[in-house]
């Protein structure tokens, strides 16, 4: 019912405002944390499980058929906690207003993703590991 | 016994440091010196220890170092190599640089550098380790072993003591496909707070800047990131900088010594009996699944056996621990295939992420219950390829996924928690889309690569190898006592241990601090170069205590071990 209703929003957003054409262009979600050793820095927050919960999240938040994920990467070695994580985004929508809706929900969506794996881990902004913020944080580009 | 030359608090100090950087940044083996089981030391090894201690070609050994221009030459040799990118299984190009330095700088002959350009070292039976050659730098002292008449080897290969420290390093994750790969070594007062992102690195201002081949240029910079402390409290009271450089902790600085000591070596023309190689080792991180000491140890991972090619007797590593028991660790790079590259269906990024979704909610033992064995995972990476074509679909991603732990059976519960995940990603993607697990438009899985580090459980801490690292430590003053910490760790250890070698570990490095091991922000601060001279006479009187040594005073100490290295299969060549 909520995805239903949700689609609702989206199509009525995109009703109206008709004198705007079809908008469909990509949209980059990084998330940063603080990485580290896979053993001895265990318990840090990863921002790939942030971007992986991300992913889960925008199923629910989007409407099927307005955005295609064309790339899901980040970390850079298997025995280090990933310290970066990017989801990239092809969103379509029939008007620039409801695009503005779309990139709002991966937004919100980024947010929890990263709010979900701190939580997990038990840290909150202004927490240091190491001297470095020991969160996971989140920001949407359009390319 | 003799007194130990260095201040017990310098080289307890010493020891804490090297806890901080060890347990932060760089292995995964518990502090040094903590009390755990008691070894026994034979006499001979406690006389021997005594004996080549205080060896005066030893201690002119010791001296040489321990002035400021050898300390320098130490500094200027670390920054120079740390700053050239060696990612697992990409370590030639500073392999290269070591090998170069070895012939025209540290004295050494092409013939005593015992590993090749192309990787290959000629006596070994696993000159390929998954499938690529192995970079590898190594060089020998030789020892008088070889010239007796009742010399025994092993289908030719006489005994040898290995001393090794990696030389790749996590970050960065490639060499670079074009232009200068050199990493920019950049330098922050301690007043500013840790850098949160790789654009705040790469925004700080200073930097270490180097000639064209490749000297650091002694400039104010220089200067500043060389002054030494002893503490982290003091370089911020006294106008330290954090040095970030991957690898400062996990373990260049050690690793670089560790050739310091062979030219020292040689220059000081300490003997040995058996021959003794000095190894900058690959593949220690990552990927890498333990290449360099799988080459040198002939270990065969389809069975899980080593053939110790070079007959080597003991083994002593570099990074730091000073255990005995090696658990192994579980890696797995597991690839989810769509079926066909459109952009409706199954989606492999979406299966991915549901998996590592699913991943990154298990708890493991050591969430659950203090004092729990240690038992860890991550997904330390993941990939996609991209869309052949504007509009169409990802054709398939990649993670990669390493678990631990201290104990086997809890590392056996976590793989039994997580590699379901793998599948079940692609199972709900599947079922997302109304597609069956097996149906021609779904998501399927692959398995691309399994990483296994071998374990060992010691049945009893008196070897060789630990005799040795322990009296070593007693007859300087780095420990008070022979005990060998009960916990366990991960290293290149593992593949000794597990193939029946005797090893023990220890450090060369010394660091006021440091953090960030891993990740895009690894530094560290110069430590006493007092600290490192102390090591590295540990560390040289361990080697020899094993190995055998010809004494200034015309007297031999013999090897404490037999000539002949355990294996676990016969070596084939």
């Amino acid at each position: 019912m909520k995805r239903l209703i949700l689609t609702l929003a989206f199509v009525v957003a995109a009703a109206g405002t008709p004198a705007f054409g079809q908008q469909s262009t990509g949209v980059r979600v990084e998330f940063q944390g603080p990485g580290g050793h896979s053993f001895g820095a265990y318990g840090r927050v990863s921002a790939l499980h942030a971007a992986a919960r991300t992913v889960i999240l925008l199923q629910k938040a989007l409407p099927a058929g307005s955005y295609q994920i064309t790339n899901l990467t980040g970390g850079n070695s298997v025995n280090a906690i990933a310290s970066d994580g990017i989801i990239e985004l092809k969103l379509t929508a029939r008007n620039a207003k409801a695009y503005d809706a779309l990139v709002a929900a991966v937004t919100k969506a980024a947010e929890e993703g990263a709010a979900a794996e701190n939580a997990f881990r038990g840290v909150k902004a202004g927490d240091l590991t190491a001297g470095a913020p020991a969160t996971v944080r989140s920001i949407v580009t359009r390319f | 016994m003799t007194r130990h030359p260095y201040p017990r608090a310098l080289v307890a100090t010493a020891t804490v440091l090297l806890a901080t950087i060890v347990v932060g940044a760089s292995q995964d083996g518990p502090p040094p010196g903590q009390a755990g089981t008691r070894a026994t030391i034979p006499a001979p090894v406690v006389a021997a220890a005594e004996k080549i201690a205080t060896d005066p070609q030893v201690m002119a050994l010791v001296k040489d170092q321990s002035t400021d221009a050898a300390a320098k030459a130490r500094w200027n040799q670390f920054l120079e190599l740390v700053r050239i990118p060696s990612p697992p299984r990409q370590e030639h190009l500073k392999a290269a640089e070591i090998h170069r330095r070895l012939v025209n700088e540290l004295g050494f002959t092409p013939d005593e550098v015992m590993t090749r350009a192309d990787g290959v070292i000629p006596a070994s039976d696993t000159n390929i380790v998954d499938g690529l050659p192995v970079y590898n730098a190594c060089v020998v002292i030789k020892g008088s072993y070889a010239g007796r008449a009742d010399a025994q080897h092993y289908k030719g290969q006489f005994p040898k003591v290995l001393v090794e420290g990696h030389i790749d390093v996590v970050n960065p994750e490639e060499l670079p496909k074009s232009g200068d790969p050199s990493i920019r070594i950049k330098l922050q007062p301690y007043a500013q707070p840790v850098v949160a992102t790789p654009e705040e690195l790469a925004a700080i201002p200073d930097e270490l800047s180097f000639d064209a081949r490749g000297r650091v240029i002694e400039n104010d910079k220089y200067a500043t990131a060389s002054k030494v402390f002893a503490n982290a409290r003091e370089a911020e009271a006294g106008g330290g900088v954090r040095i970030y450089v991957p690898g400062y902790g996990d373990m260049m600085p050690s690793s670089s010594n560790a050739f310091v000591l062979a030219a020292a070596m040689k220059k000081h023309k300490i003997k040995p009996v058996y021959d003794i190689w000095i190894c900058g080792t690959a593949g220690e991180e990552g990927k890498g699944n333990l290449a360099g000491v799988k080459q040198l140890y002939g270990f065969d991972q389809k069975a899980g056996t080593g053939s110790n090619p070079l007959n080597i007797v003991a083994n002593f590593g570099l990074e730091g621990g000073g255990i005995v028991n090696f658990v192994g660790s579980y890696r797995f790079e597991m690839k989810f295939k769509a079926p066909f590259a459109r952009p409706n269906g199954p989606s492999a990024p979406a299966a991915m992420a549901a998996a590592i979704a699913k991943i990154a909610e298990v708890k493991t033992p050591t969430d659950l219950k203090p004092g729990a064995p240690k038992t860890t995972y991550t997904v330390g990476r993941a990939s996609c390829e991209p869309p052949p074509r504007p509009g169409m679909g990802v054709p398939s991603c990649s993670l990669e996924v390493d678990m631990r732990s201290t104990r086997k059976e809890t590392l056996e519960d976590i793989r039994n928690a997580i590699e379901p995940a793998f599948q079940a990603g692609a199972s709900a993607e599947n079922a997302r889309h109304g597609r069956k697990d097996g149906s021609a438009e779904g998501i399927t899985l692959e398995l691309m690569w399994y990483g296994l580090r071998p374990a060992y459980v010691a049945e009893s801490v008196d070897n060789v190898a630990v005799h040795a690292g322990l009296q070593s430590g007693i007859q300087l003053g780095a420990i008070n006592a022979p005990f060998v910490s009960d916990g366990s760790g991960s290293l290149n250890d593992n593949v000794p241990a597990h193939t029946g070698v005797p090893t023990y570990q220890f450090t060369l490095a010394s660091s006021a601090a440091g953090a960030g091991g891993h990740a895009f922000w690894e530094w560290g601060t110069r430590g006493a170069p007092a600290i490192e001279v102390a090591r590295m006479h540990r560390v040289l009187t361990a080697a020899l205590i094993v190995s055998g040594f010809h004494a200034a005073d015309g007297t031999v100490v013999p090897p404490a071990v037999g000539p002949i290295g355990k294996r676990t299969r016969d070596t084939v060549r």
